[in-house]
């Protein structure tokens, strides 16, 4: 596969190390009343869909950057690559 | 026999003559000749046994399609099994042998089964050896492996080298035939970067096979005059020899390039290279692989493949029989018939399943139209047929043709499906292709030169446009769409004698009809239980017959049939090919330490941690076993003092403006108000809450820290680190960079280390235990001004330091350290002491982290601060990690002193059954320590900080034994820590 | 002066080979750190780049030589320069730390990665068999910088002249890798 980086255009798949759906920038606040539960479904629920899945790709042998990749489980089409930090800003992950 | 059967023309080179053997017969032949037209030439019929039956086999085709002709070329180590003659290209002193028969090729004692051939039906195996279930491994088994495969394994390591390499290119032209010629030249004009591969010798194709002509010129000219002009342009590759074997994800191709396969000896260059392709756009250009019909005994030598046939005439001058009959369903049989004719070769007959005219007027040949081939004769070469009118007819080879299938193999490898053409009775590639693929030519369902040469030129510019280049001027060529008319026909019903679609694995037109009786009605299924196509040719000439006679079967449409998925790789590729480089000591790379070059001087022996190597341990002259040896240096450590070389630990420079919050989040403890000038330990979650990494982390500065990890997960920290800085807390100023190979570090243990580390640290600094404590650290200078870190941290339990310095003098600093250690006896100490005082002391270490064990049962919960959040905080607290008797970290002596604990051993209560019900913990790491002078052992017990004193046992009932074990404090020695402190 | 002298040692001890068209060096005496940005911090670091070296910050991917050609400045990532200095600094590290002040987040890694360089009109050839980034000189421009994998090791990759390339990789494995670089040079030569 390639991954086309927002920085440095497409590079082969074996820069990257993959880590699992991106849904796991959004780590629960610990001081939730709920934050067990929370935390459960953070750690161990995750969909598994057929079709397109937002996913963590970590740039090891690259620029080191955590990207969120929008690919389709079934044909592999990569329809979107993101810096995940922009994506985790976007989403509130401030302090 | 000197090439008997040579007639004129061709593109060999009949100035030079090549000698070659088979099966230790010398022949002759000329450069440009495959293995396969030099054995036909030198009359060379038979040539193998068949696979399951031993049946006398000859040529059949002359490409990479060929079921039948394999045999083992060279010898000794570099013997290589199960090669198709058809592709071999012959060089001076080549030697092949024929494979599976047991005696020779000609009285092979294994062609007994085909007179058991009634017994050894489709499905064979699977009826056969179910039962009774004892037979299996001293009877079936032994059988079946000294009966199966083809070729034989040289059993040596493969002498030869292979690379791999990677390329780009715009587009990328799989199969140089006139398609893919005039596809290459197309975006070659146009000034994009180009490959053109091929899997023969030379490219062009049929062109090379055939006697047409293209702008007044032969075909194989021409090649030469497009050839010349892609050769001219610095935008255009051309790999011959080299097969597109798969099509992968985002226009990423898989090709193998036999560089050197055609010459006697490589000279120490690679012989072949497995190539990652990334093309923006592809081209199939792969043309058409000729089938077969199915009629009685229609696999003995000299039955033939008729487009093979015309290669063999046109390309190599050979004419595969003195006498030739032809079978066909369609025109171009006939071509085959014109062109021998042509040659003065002798036809016997032309038989056609059609009513149709005659396609031509052939002397001295009888024409049969709307008839059929119903049997033949001739064991070790055919000698006869019959025809369904009952006529015999002799000739001692017949060209068959049932059509010709596009070459659709590589369009189907990202899950596509072939479609059915109706008017051309075949397959063509789909619609889902893989990504940026287009098809053309034969490929494509264009089997007629002048409509191949504009298909691939016109796609090719259609593809240039999609990419921005500016499209070529149009194709102007002069050629001819031969006529290809054909009408479907597959098997001959009224044959009563075996008729053999896929020749490579003996399978039968009976034996589809019988697995379709049984209920094998998917094609996947038909293939798996027949094993159609599931040989080294992958059935490229047996597939869509059988297909074909399934559908009637079934009474569905070929098109409803489908095919089975086609997968890579199209041919196949040598695992020597896919290894590479990576043999031997290449397989991997090698990390080596600082001090690698002392301890090699020093006899050290090495363990490979991780791709580390490390010094084990330092026997000395009269020491005998590994233990004397450590146990010494661990003595001689407690007792004056040691240095061990631990630059392989993770080294992480972390700096920022918020990098004491980041650690904060990161580690259990809180690091935040760590003054600068410390160190601390820390121990790291994962968030699942098991605990995932330790180490030391020293504050140099107030935004700035290094964080040490253990050495297997110096890695994984890093990634989990940024990981935990992009996407948790993007909003924190903290920036991570690994130095662990910018820093030879050592610790140096023992209560001389301070006398030690006094010695070659420059005056200025004081080092006395009121300036520079435990756990302290600093950048100082020693040696006369040169940049070191000191760390006063300890694994072994005793007075310790760690000393770091650049890495260029990390050398130095060993002999430096052994040197002036000299007064003290200092002594170099290995990973196995190393792990012996951690034991001792009583250290966590892999073998207790091992991804099952939290900080409550490492008995370091207390560490978990209550005050603030960290990665695994939350879910360490559920309830089933906090249970009243989880797991303890302890200790664990042999009540009988002498005895030798185990490590894995389970620990059961006395009384009870060693059973997993009763199960209360392992032993985690065990040692004999030198200090003590008995087997110690670390382990996790339920309750055990609670059960100190009592006598458990320790049960291994692998080895079926068992040992009485005390519970104890894990910290064998120094419990205070009082050594640590002085 | 201290009774003991450490001796610093290359770390492939200066390797040099001249091959039938290319030829391939040790980078010795090459000053190598890592400049951190600090968040929101990249004008300053700007600043400090043009003001001291006259060099325009490079984007992702680029690096940029100075005029003197004694500094490239090498950018990785978004946050993260890579500065090699070539006149044999004694502690590269407070030389850029005297520029940059509290401007940037300093590390030096002189000794972390070992440098070679390959040149020729081989170099291209014998890199295809190890490199997956596409060197094509109109793809892989001068100055450009990649950093990737090769025979399993992490390298950084610039290409600093017509067919001339500068390899980094880690220091530990410095052998295994200047092994890969031979056997690919030797493959095409």
């Amino acid at each position: 596969m390639i991954i086309e980086h927002p920085l440095l255009g497409p590079r082969d798949m074996a820069e990257f190390v993959y880590l699992g759906d991106a849904a796991l920038i959004n780590r629960p606040d610990w001081q939730d009343p709920d934050a067990a539960n929370k935390y459960y479904e953070y750690q161990y629920l995750r969909d598994n869909p057929a079709g397109l899945h937002r996913e963590l790709w970590y740039h090891e042998q690259g620029d080191r950057s955590w990207l969120v990749v929008t690919r389709d489980t079934l044909t592999h089409e990569i329809t979107n690559v993101e810096l995940a930090r922009d994506v985790a800003v976007e989403e509130g992950r401030s302090r | 026999m000197t090439q008997y059967n040579r007639i004129d023309g061709g593109l060999i080179d009949r100035s030079r003559v090549l000698n070659f053997s088979f099966n230790g017969k010398q022949m002759q032949a000329h450069p440009g000749d495959t293995l396969a037209s030099a054995l036909l030439a030198n009359g060379q019929k038979l040539v193998g046994r068949s696979f399951k039956y031993h049946r006398p086999r000859g040529i059949f085709s002359a490409g990479s399609e060929e079921p039948n002709a394999m045999v083992q070329l060279r010898s000794g180590a570099y013997l290589e099994p199960n090669t198709k003659a058809t592709v071999v290209e012959l060089f001076e002193g080549l030697s092949a042998t024929s494979q599976n028969h047991r005696g020779s090729l000609e009285f092979d004692l294994m062609a007994v089964n085909d007179f058991l051939a009634p017994f050894l039906s489709t499905g064979f195996y699977y009826k056969t050896f179910m039962w009774p279930k004892k037979f299996w491994e001293k009877l079936y088994e032994p059988i079946i492996r000294t009966s199966a495969g083809l070729g034989k394994l040289s059993l040596q390591e493969d002498p030869d080298c292979y690379d791999k390499g990677f390329l780009h290119c715009d587009l990328l032209v799989i199969g140089g035939g006139p398609a893919g010629i005039s596809a290459a030249l197309s975006a070659g004009r146009s000034g994009a970067q180009v490959i053109l591969a091929d899997e023969d010798f030379i490219i062009g194709g049929r062109l090379n096979s055939e006697v047409y002509e293209i702008d007044q010129m032969a075909g194989s000219d021409w090649v030469l005059t497009a050839k010349a002009e892609l050769e001219t342009m610095d935008n255009v590759r051309i790999l011959a020899r080299t097969t597109i074997y798969g099509a992968y994800d985002h226009g990423i191709f898989g090709a193998l390039e036999r560089c050197n396969d055609h010459l006697a000896s490589t000279n120490n260059k690679p012989r072949q290279i497995l190539w990652r392709i990334y093309s923006k756009r592809s081209i199939l250009t792969a043309g058409s692989t000729e089938r077969s019909i199915a009629f009685g005994n229609n696999d003995r030598p000299g039955v033939m493949l008729a487009g093979s046939v015309r290669t063999y005439v046109n390309r190599f001058g050979v004419a595969p029989g003195k006498q030739v009959a032809i079978f066909t369903n369609n025109d171009d049989g006939w071509r085959t018939a014109t062109d021998m004719a042509a040659k003065g070769v002798s036809i016997s007959a032309v038989i056609d399943s059609r009513e149709i005219d005659p396609r031509a007027k052939i002397s001295g040949a009888g024409l049969f139209l709307g008839a059929s081939v119903v049997d033949t004769t001739g064991r070790k070469g055919i000698k006869s047929i019959t025809l369904s009118n009952g006529q015999t007819i002799e000739c001692d080879c017949l060209a068959v043709s049932g059509g010709w299938n596009p070459n659709v193999h590589l369009s189907g490898h990202q899950r596509g499906r072939p479609e059915w053409r109706e008017d051309i009775a075949t397959f063509v590639p789909g619609k889902q292709l893989p990504v940026g693929m287009a098809c053309a030519g034969a490929a494509n369902g264009n089997l007629t030169l002048n409509s191949a040469l504009h298909d691939g030129y016109d796609i090719a510019g259609r593809q240039m446009h999609d990419l921005g280049f500016e499209v070529a001027k149009p194709l102007t060529v002069d050629a001819e769409d031969e006529s290809c008319e054909i009408t479907p026909f597959w098997h001959v019903k009224e044959s009563r004698k075996r008729a053999w679609l896929d020749l490579q694995n003996d399978v039968t037109v009976k034996d589809i009809k019988q697995s379709n009786l049984e209920g094998f009605r998917s094609v996947e299924h038909l293939k798996r239980y027949t094993t159609l196509g599931m040989a080294t040719d992958q059935g490229k000439t047996a597939n869509i017959l059988a297909l074909a006679i399934m559908a009637e079967c079934t009474g569905k449409t070929i098109p409803q049939t489908g095919t089975t998925i086609y997968r890579p790789p199209y041919t196949p590729v040598p695992m020597g090919a896919m290894a590479g480089r990576s043999r031997g000591k290449d397989f991997r790379p090698f990390r080596l330490t600082p001090s690698h070059q002392w301890a090699e001087q020093h006899g050290a022996v090495f363990v490979e941690t991780g791709n580390w190597l490390r010094a084990q341990w330092y026997p000395r002259r009269g020491e005998t076993t590994w233990r004397q040896s450590v146990d010494r240096e661990v003595e001689q450590t407690r007792k004056s003092v040691g240095i061990c070389d631990v630059t392989t630990l993770g080294k992480i420079d972390i700096q920022g403006r918020d990098a004491a919050e980041f650690l904060n989040k990161v580690y259990v403890n809180g690091f935040a108000k760590l003054a600068v000038g410390k160190t601390r330990y820390g121990l790291m979650l994962r968030e699942d809450g098991i605990a995932y990494d330790d180490g030391t982390t020293a504050r140099l500065g107030e935004h700035h820290f290094v964080m040490t990890t253990t050495t297997a997960n110096a890695v994984l920290v890093f990634r989990r680190l940024e990981f935990a800085r992009q996407c948790l807390w993007p909003d924190l100023d903290v920036h991570l960079i690994s130095i662990t190979d910018g820093w030879a570090q050592y610790a140096v243990a023992g209560p001389n280390s301070r006398g030690l580390i006094r010695k070659i640290a420059d005056k200025e600094y004081d080092l006395s235990n009121e300036a520079f404590p435990f756990m302290a650290c600093k950048e100082i200078s020693i040696c006369g001004g040169t940049l070191a870190r000191l760390f006063r941290i300890s694994f072994s339990g005793e007075l310790a330091y760690e000393i770091a310095v650049p890495t260029r003098f990390g050398g130095s600093l060993m002999e430096i350290l052994m040197e002036a250690g000299k007064e003290f006896d200092v002594v170099a100490y290995g990973t196995e002491a190393l792990g012996v005082m951690r034991i001792e002391k009583g250290h966590a270490a892999g073998n207790e982290l091992i991804g099952q064990t939290t900080a409550l049962n490492l008995g370091l919960d207390r560490m978990v601060s209550s005050k603030k959040d960290c990665i695994g905080k939350v879910l360490s607290q559920r309830d089933a990690l906090n249970e009243e008797d989880a797991n303890r970290l302890v200790g664990f002596r042999p009540v009988d002193r002498s005895h030798q604990l185990v490590a894995g051993a389970h620990f059961i209560s006395k009384g009870n059954q060693p059973v997993m019900l009763n199960d209360e913990g392992w032993m985690t790491s065990v040692c004999f320590s030198p200090t003590l002078g008995h087997s110690i052992g670390l382990g996790f017990i339920k309750r055990g900080d609670q059960r100190k004193g009592e006598i458990v046992r320790a049960v291994n009932p692998i080895q079926n034994s068992e040992i009485e074990v005390e519970i104890v404090s894990p910290h064998f020695v120094d419990p205070e820590g009082e050594r640590l402190r002085v | 002066m201290s009774e003991y002298c450490l001796e610093p040692a290359s770390v492939l001890d200066e390797y040099k080979q001249q091959f039938n068209g290319a030829e391939l060096r040790e980078l010795v005496d090459v000053g190598k750190v890592s400049i951190a940005i600090p968040l929101k911090g990249e004008e300053e670091v700007e600043k400090v780049l043009a003001d001291h070296f006259g060099i325009a910050i490079p984007t992702v991917g680029k690096s940029v030589l100075s005029e003197d050609k004694m500094v490239r400045v090498i950018r990785l990532g978004n946050d993260q320069l890579f500065v090699l200095l070539f006149d044999q600094q004694s502690d590269p590290r407070s030389f850029l730390a005297n520029k940059f002040g509290n401007v940037a987040y300093l590390t030096d890694q002189s000794d972390s990665w070992v440098g070679l360089e390959i040149r020729g009109t081989k170099a291209r050839q014998a890199l295809e068999r190890i490199c997956m980034v596409d060197l094509h000189p109109e793809v892989f421009l001068e100055d450009h910088i990649a950093r990737t994998l090769m025979e399993h090791l992490g390298v950084l990759i610039i290409r600093n002249g017509d067919d001339s390339f500068v390899l980094m990789s880690a220091s530990s494995s410095a052998k295994s890798f200047l092994h890969a670089i031979i056997t690919s040079i030797r493959n095409v030569v």
